[in-house]
């Protein structure tokens, strides 16, 4: 019997070559019972091994290789002058002396695996992340400190052995094997032998053997597998090259000489070794040794420290009893009973799986952020817990909304609750970051982590990189593999590289598309989750190793999030919303700027404005509402109450798109269709969405009715559904869901439209909980959106980029909403926008006949707002600059540009142009006065206008102020003459608006060319819902996004936006084949076809397009491809 | 009064020139080295098209165009046939740009007619020549200049007039810098009027003495003298002969005259040369009808030779020989011993009728080396050695030998031999370095590991057969057991490996068509053996190698 016990994956990145899954399979392929994974200085790679090797029936051994600074260079010189010689040496490459070695260590017991994991945690904290492994490497005294239940190996060509041999010949290795037994002890000492047909090595090998005899100890074979099939060597080989930032011709002896270090089975070791059976023998005699496999991790649950005559779970449920008294205290009796129970039913399980913990520290996040007034919300599937609800952890009242507890937290299913916080982003989600670890410490809390991986562009990138292609051609290369995501079933690859100009036909081009895909996935470094947070009381690094991260004072666990889950590990996902930020923004400027409160938990709930701007599809901004596809279903489904908001949130996905559930779900809701449902006994659970399955809840409910599956299995479905590596489980589940309605009498047809149902959702479904937290947020949004445009519009502004728009668009729409903007201007723009109280100069006069016959008269000042564009739209403006600038206004306004420049020297001339071409400088040194218009009462309105300075003035004065005077005249203040130059036409003025701040406050370019519009028979967006069904149109506008989604069968829809509104254009797969490079191109288009209005929702079936030559200016679309 | 003529879209126009069938289509001009080939400039035609410079040839390919590849040869020739319509209208002529010339035409017109004439004319006669260009004629060479660039056609503008008639003409006819380019945007000037009219003063102010200059330029009222081009400086020495030449001693005769006076001329100016091109005219007649092997060789003697083959010479051309030196010299014996070790080595396939001699000059290099120095051999004393050398064994064979740093056996490479700089008298070598052929470059090559115990493994070195033997192995389970190449023979007595060695796997192992510039083979792997093979003086090692792509067996050396 042979066991490898010595092979890496491609999580020893860029030193190995396939992931874990696949090993796994070749490893059953070579009946071998089982395998050990050793990757470099981590267990990176372990739980998808572990659970792949779980799966297959193979036993998974867990270990690492870990790098080792050998006993020479610790008796001869200290760490640091060692540093310096390597940092100096590490250009050189194969004929330096590899300073340090590996050393494979196995894990044989839960304590040898917590000793590995903090052995590594030990090393990598050592240094900055990516720290050469110099300064990393372990010492003895490490080894000796955590050698307890680890098993050494003599390891290979870059073993302690090898190493010591060609140091200092065959005393040297005997003396550094006698060290290694003196730390591991006799037993825990294994020599290894390799034989990948290498003359070095069987000198080596013959070395071994001879010390091993003479110190007794057992040898043992291994590949030391570096990936699963031998041509993935050239795989290895492009790594190796992209490790020592060579290409592969230039990478030489860099690269392996062979492609022996696959999966080799059995019998093949066998045969290697024909000549030593004990070294084949002793793998599995060692393999039994090896008690240890992830399933024993021993991970506990997080304390949280409580007072000493409290427990946990008696201070939580005061918590959760307080919090239950403000939420229910004000609702109805039945109302209050129900939550009561079900709080009740929730404790005693909390109780039962010992999660108070748990539920106390994310209840003491939440707490914090409410105390340091960061807006924070509950999402995912902890929205369905009445105790969440209670501690204040979620916004959505679960008992109200009858939502599903089992789905958030089952006995059964044996898997931990899973709480993910909404914040804004930015600093305030870092505070919230902060916290934990400042309250858990360093070794009890940490990000997951989050493995980047070879995608289209990065592997394109890198893979032509090796292969010797100029950057030229990078650039040429990777743009053309991010291309759209729809893809055509005859669009094969050469065609889409005959479409970016290369043909595959040359022999170096090929092998580059080989070798690109091939990395596909393949992890290339270790990043950091955005938000995943674990925690564990204090040991968290004795569970897996921790690492240091880029950002400074973070910590990562060498685990993802998916990992971490599946390895039992409790985590919190602190994220960041940029809409979090624009409420959390809105609500402080309500405050500062209008003097109003807004409390978001306590908004109307059934607000007349917001429902009517969602019926109208009204969206632009509102979160998760406003993209093109989420418009065109408004209309139909017609937003009544919140519960439609929730649904509306989770109908436009993939999932129910792909499932064919969003048309069955309208017309009934249309009445068009009636109401039926697969299985009458499904009836309690489609109810609600009339009959069509929208929610991950409820095709677990189905699973759980329909297939008699248990919460166990209805688990494994839901987790099957999460990610792309489950096409196989999906599988397996279907089988056992077909099964189960066999059982239970359903019939075939009822079958398939189940299955249907429930496998579409691999793709992507929403949790009903988890909707209902979005569509808060979405309702909010809107809320604030109709009743606070200014406030929200600068928000929205000030967090870009975000959502679905451009910030053009975003002006635009609130512009036709009635709001005004003020240009940046540096005599009063701050770096964000900000508002600007325009109300005082507006008055509604209305005059009432009272009873006793006079008229009075009553004036309304209306309090107006106008959104004032911040400094940071004015492309190139350097951050630093622009709150230098406001700085120094701040102490005294500006009196010339030419003050400007010297009193803000941070300011470059290129910047002082580009504030002076968007017109940011018009206002400096100009007076102001004042003019009443005379067709309006006196006094009644008055405009501010600025004189003197047009764009092209400031300009000129720009271009003298940025040339030094010197010393002579330096002090000699200069007043801003008038220029010779013209003020610019409205075709420059958009010009350098768009390239100036990427928007215009000024009208629509279409505006501009709406006579020749008129002329062409184009229709404005506003009037094509006032048209007929059927009739032909032209529509024309800016393209502002452009969607080809995975969906829609090769359509591509454009929004096409002019001064009334967006219209929508739809084109046919064949359109776009004949019209690519102008519907992928052009900025502005004429769109000729039949109006297709229905339901209230407008669109133009494109039967022809035309490019539209309006205006110079570089306006920009959102393409999704 | 200076005329300009310019041709639009030279690189273009350069490749019609040649080919007017083309004349009235689309065409872009492309240049790169696949898989990345450009369009680097397009016609009018192609413009209108959708060509835009940058896109690949497979792009450029889907629009109905001529594709044409970038030619540096036809440039010049264009070029030339450009300045060489420019002089014959005028003796005064400037080089301004491989796409525009200014003639000086002041006192011209009893020859040519007024300006307008002679623009007329001397536009006709380019595009006799195959170019379509724009004539302007102007008071001063710049305005000429950017009439020309401006205004297709033919452009007259009289004196006095030039900022009337070249206000119309965009601002990047100036060629501005772009930063300069970029202000002059954002202001609004677009057109060479809008700057003339910017005050002066205030110019200076903001875009310095440059501002001034294209103001002025845009005024058409630079007034500077023309810079005539020079004749280049040519060295060149010919020598038809009154009868054929058919041996190589009186060759040497008339080549050492030559080079004699070539000296003497470089001489004169102070200047050595780099370069030596040798022209020999041959009798066509004779090549014609001669055997391949009737050909001259030194006394007479006939030498069988593969010159033919190997000149850059069609039949009626003529044979091209090029020394190159690798420093400047001046030495006009040792020149004729080069040439004549030259033509010894590849000697003209017929007799010569004409000799050109030419040189290419340049600055002699200083002669003063460091006092305490060690003396390295005479340059000239050593490319003579080396010239020598080569004409015995081939120039591919001579140099240092550099070994590549690749895992495939015995991979080098031939590098011109050239001793470095003198480095002072610090020890060169320390500890670690490699040497070529040091004992840690021949580690791979041992069969034991180094060991500071020589006691315990002993090292054996490989001598190599270059090139390796083929032979005919006998394998029985997988192992070889019996081996015949040439004098190697016999029962394998004993086998060691196999020792596995692959690479270089990125190559194509197609040998044709070979696009790789850096490449030194195609893809490689092979399986080793060390054999021990029983022969009358004993038992002999050898490494034997099979290789995988072939299946043919090699002996690649033996063990001392």
């Amino acid at each position: 019997m042979y066991v490898e016990l010595h092979s890496a994956s491609a999580f020893s990145f860029l030193e190995g070559a396939s992931v874990p899954e696949e090993l796994v399979d070749t490893c059953v392929a070579a009946e071998m019972p089982a395998m050990a994974l050793l990757d470099r200085d981590g267990v990176y790679g372990s739980p998808r091994f572990h659970l792949a090797a779980k799966k297959a029936g193979v036993k998974a051994h867990i270990g690492a290789e870990i790098t080792f600074l050998p006993l020479r260079h610790r008796d001869t010189e200290n760490v640091s002058s060692f540093k310096f010689q390597v940092s100096r040496g590490r250009l050189e490459t194969r004929n330096v002396k590899r300073e340090t070695c590996c050393i494979p260590l196995l894990a044989e017991s839960r304590a040898g695996y917590q000793n590995l994991c903090r052995l590594i945690t030990r090393m990598k904290m050592r240094g900055p992340k990516d720290a050469p492994p110099e300064v990393i490497a372990a010492c003895e005294d490490d080894l000796r400190e955590y050698a307890a239940g680890l098993i050494c190996l003599t390891g290979g060509d870059d073993g302690p052995l090898a190493a010591a041999l060609a140091e200092g010949g065959i005393d040297a290795a005997r003396r550094e094997v006698e060290r290694l037994v003196s730390i591991f002890g006799r037993e825990n000492v294994y020599v290894e032998l390799q034989r990948h047909f290498l003359r070095e090595e069987e000198a080596r090998n013959q070395a071994a053997v001879e010390i091993a005899r003479e110190l007794r100890l057992p040898i043992v074979a291994s590949n030391s597998v570096r990936y699963a099939r031998a041509w993935q060597r050239e795989i290895l080989d492009a790594f190796t090259a992209i490790r020592h930032h060579r290409t592969l011709g230039t990478a030489g002896r860099l690269l392996a000489r062979n492609s022996e270090r696959y999966v080799k089975t059995p019998r093949e070791m066998a045969h290697l070794f024909a000549d030593l059976p004990e070294a084949i023998a002793e793998t599995g005699q060692l393999s039994s040794r090896l008690e240890f496999t992830l399933a024993d991790l021993g991970y506990e649950f997080p304390r949280y420290p409580v007072p000493e005559d409290e427990t946990m779970m008696s201070f939580l449920r005061k918590r959760t009893e307080e919090g239950a008294r403000e939420r229910y205290g004000r609702a109805d009796r039945h109302l209050r009973q129900r939550a009561r129970r079900q709080i009740e039913r929730e404790l005693a399980l909390i109780e039962k799986l010992d999660l108070a913990g748990y539920f106390l520290i994310v209840w003491d996040i939440v707490r914090f952020c409410r105390e340091q007034g960061i807006l924070v919300q509950g999402r995912g599937s902890a929205a369905n817990s009445a105790v969440c609800y209670s501690l204040g952890i979620t916004a959505v009242d679960p008992i109200q909304m009858e939502l599903l507890f089992e789905r958030f937290l089952s006995e059964e299913r044996g898997e931990w609750p899973d709480i993910d916080l909404d914040l804004p982003s930015g600093e305030q989600r870092e505070r919230a970051i902060q916290y934990v670890y400042q309250r858990y410490g360093k070794l009890g809390a940490a990000m997951t982590a989050n493995v980047i991986t070879y995608r289209g562009r990065s592997a394109a990138r890198e893979i032509g990189k090796v292969l010797g292609f100029d950057p030229e051609m990078l650039d040429r290369l990777a743009k053309l593999v991010g291309s759209w995501e729809y893809r055509d079933p005859d669009e094969t690859l050469e065609r889409q590289f005959r479409d970016g100009g290369f043909d595959l036909t040359h022999p170096r081009l090929r092998k580059f598309l080989e070798l690109a895909l091939a990395v596909q996935d393949l992890p290339r470094h270790l990043g950091q989750h955005s938000g995943g947070m674990v925690v564990c009381q204090g040991q968290l690094d004795s569970v897996v190793p921790l690492e240091p991260a880029t950002m400074p004072g973070r910590v990562v666990v060498q685990w993802d999030k998916e990992d971490c889950a599946d390895m039992g590990i409790i985590k919190v996902d602190l994220l960041g919303l940029g809409m979090m930020a624009v409420l959390e923004d809105s609500i402080a400027m309500i405050h500062r700027d209008y003097g109003e409160e807004a409390d978001l938990a306590h908004l109307p709930a059934d607000d007349p404005a917001v429902y009517a701007a969602l019926q109208k599809a009204d969206t632009v901004g509102m979160f998760q509402v406003e993209s093109r596809a989420q418009m065109s279903c408004l209309p139909r489904l017609r937003p009544k109450c919140f519960y439609d908001i929730v649904v509306e949130v989770a109908i436009i996905r993939p999932g129910p798109i792909v499932g064919q559930m969003v048309n069955p779900y309208l017309k009934r809701r249309q009445g068009r269709e009636p109401v039926t449902y697969p299985h009458p006994s499904l009836e309690p659970v489609l109810a609600r969405t009339l009959g069509v399955p929208l929610f991950q809840e409820q095709l677990l409910r189905m699973a759980m009715i329909a297939a008699g599956f248990t919460g166990g299995e209805a688990e494994e479905l839901r987790r099957a559904f999460g990610f792309k590596r489950s096409e196989l489980r999906m599988r397996d589940i279907e089988v056992k869901l077909r099964a189960g309605m066999e059982r239970n009498g359903i019939a075939p047809k009822a079958q398939q439209q189940i299955v249907n149902s429930i496998t579409s959702f691999a793709l992507y479904g929403f949790p009903e909980s988890h909707a209902a937290s979005f569509a808060l947020l979405a309702y909010a949004s809107a809320w604030l959106k109709c009743h606070y445009l200014a406030a929200f519009t600068a928000a929205l502004l000030n967090n870009q980029p975000m959502g679905f728009y451009h910030p053009s668009t975003i002006v635009k729409d609130a512009q036709r909403h009635g709001l005004k903007f003020k240009p940046a201007d540096v005599a009063r723009s701050k770096r964000l926008c900000t508002l600007e109280d325009v109300s005082s100069f507006t008055f509604h006069v209305s005059r009432k006949e009272t009873a006793d016959g006079a008229q009075r008269e009553t004036r309304n000042v209306k309090r107006d707002f106008a959104v004032r564009l911040g400094l940071r739209y004015v492309k190139g403006l350097r951050e630093e600059a622009a709150r230098a600038l406001v700085r120094e206004r701040e102490r005294r306004p500006f009196a010339s540009i030419d003050e400007l420049a010297r009193r803000v020297p941070e300011l470059r001339k290129s910047e002082l142009a580009a504030l002076a071409e968007v017109g940011a400088l018009n206002s400096v040194s100009s007076f102001e006065f004042q003019v009443s218009s005379e067709n309006e009462p006196a006094n009644l309105k008055l405009e501010t206008r600025n004189v003197k300075h047009h764009r092209r003035d400031a300009l000129w004065q720009v271009e003298k102020a940025a040339r030094p005077p010197g010393p002579l005249l330096e002090e000699i203040a200069e007043a801003d003459a008038a220029s010779p130059l013209p003020a610019m036409s409205d075709e420059e003025r958009l010009v350098a608006d768009f390239r100036g701040t990427g928007l215009t406050l000024g009208p629509h370019p279409m505006a501009y060319r709406r006579r020749e519009m008129d002329a062409l028979g184009v229709r404005p967006a506003r009037e094509l819902p006032g048209l007929p069904n059927g009739k032909r149109v032209r529509a024309a506008g800016c393209v502002i996004a452009r969607q080809r989604p995975g969906t829609a069968r090769g359509f591509v829809f454009l929004s096409l936006e002019d001064e009334t509104g967006i219209a929508n254009a739809i084109i046919t797969p064949d359109l776009f084949e004949k019209n690519r490079l102008l519907l992928v191109g052009e900025q502005f288009l004429l769109v000729e076809g039949v109006l297709q209005n229905l339901d209230n929702v407008v669109s133009v079936k494109a039967e022809r397009v035309l490019p539209l030559a309006i205006t110079g200016a570089a306006t920009r679309s959102h393409d999704f491809h | 009064m200076n005329a300009t003529i310019y041709v639009p879209d030279f690189l273009v126009a350069a490749v019609v020139r040649l080919e007017p069938a083309l004349r009235e289509k689309a065409v872009a001009v492309l240049e790169g080295e696949p898989p990345v080939v450009t369009v680097a400039a397009m016609n009018e035609a192609a413009a209108e098209a959708g060509i835009e410079p940058g896109m690949t040839k497979l792009q450029a390919a889907a629009y109905p165009v001529e594709l044409r590849q970038r030619s540096p040869a036809q440039e010049a020739a264009a070029h030339a046939v450009l300045l060489d319509c420019a002089q014959a209208f005028s003796p005064r002529v400037e080089d301004t740009a491989a796409d525009t010339i200014v003639l000086d035409i002041a006192g011209l017109e009893r020859l040519f007619g007024p300006p307008a004439k002679l623009a007329q004319d001397l536009a006709r006669r380019a595009s006799e020549l195959g170019l379509e260009a724009n004539v302007a004629v102007a008071a001063n060479p710049d305005a000429a200049i950017h009439a020309a660039r401006g205004f297709a056609s033919v452009t007259i503008i009289p004196p006095g007039k030039q900022a009337e008639r070249l206000g119309s003409l965009p601002v990047d006819v100036l060629q501005v810098a772009p930063e300069i380019l970029q202000t002059l945007d954002r202001w609004g000037v677009r057109n060479l009027r809008a700057l003339a009219a910017l005050p002066e003063v205030a110019i200076v102010e903001r875009l310095g003495q440059e501002g001034l200059r294209l103001q002025k330029l845009a005024r058409g009222a630079v007034e500077r003298p023309l810079v005539p081009a020079e004749p280049p400086l040519e060295f060149e020495e010919t020598m038809e002969l009154e009868h054929a030449v058919e041996l190589l001693e009186p060759l040497a005769f008339v080549l050492g005259r030559l080079l004699e006076q070539l000296c003497a001329r470089l001489g004169a100016r102070a200047l050595a040369t780099n370069e030596l091109r040798l022209m020999l005219d041959l009798d066509a007649a004779q090549i014609e009808d001669s055997p391949r092997d009737r050909v001259i060789g030194r006394s007479g003697h006939r030498v069988i030779d593969s010159a033919v083959n190997s000149m850059t010479r069609s039949p009626d051309a003529p044979m091209t020989r090029f020394i190159r030196l690798p420093l400047p010299m001046l030495d006009s014996r040792l020149f004729l011993k080069l040439l004549q070790l030259e033509l010894r080595a590849h000697p003209p396939a017929a007799p010569v009728m004409k000799v050109t001699l030419s040189a290419e000059p340049v600055q002699p290099r200083p002669g003063q080396g460091g006092l305490f120095l060690p003396a390295t051999p005479a340059p000239d004393r050593l490319e003579l050695t080396l010239a020598r050398l080569a004409g015995i064994v081939g120039k591919q064979k001579i140099g240092a030998a550099e070994v590549l740093d690749t895992h495939r056996p015995d991979a080098f490479q031939m590098k011109r031999f050239a001793p470095s700089a003198p480095q002072g008298l610090k020890p060169r070598r320390e500890s670690g370095d490699r040497e070529i052929g040091s004992s840690e470059h021949l580690k791979t090559d041992h069969l034991m590991t180094r060991s500071p115990d020589p006691a315990m493994y002993s090292t054996m070195a490989l001598r190599r057969f270059r090139p390796p033997l083929a032979a005919t192995v006998e394998v029985r389970d997988g192992e070889p057991v019996r081996i015949a190449a040439g004098e190697i023979r016999g029962e394998v007595a004993s086998v060691s490996g196999p020792w596995r060695n692959s690479g270089e796997w990125w190559k194509s192992t197609e040998t044709t068509p070979r696009i790789d510039t850096d490449d030194h083979g195609s893809n490689w792997a092979r399986d080793e053996w060390d054999i021990a093979v029983p022969g009358t003086q004993g038992i002999a090692l050898y490494r034997i190698y099979r290789d995988l792509a072939s299946s043919a067996w090699f002996v690649e050396g033996t063990y001392d």
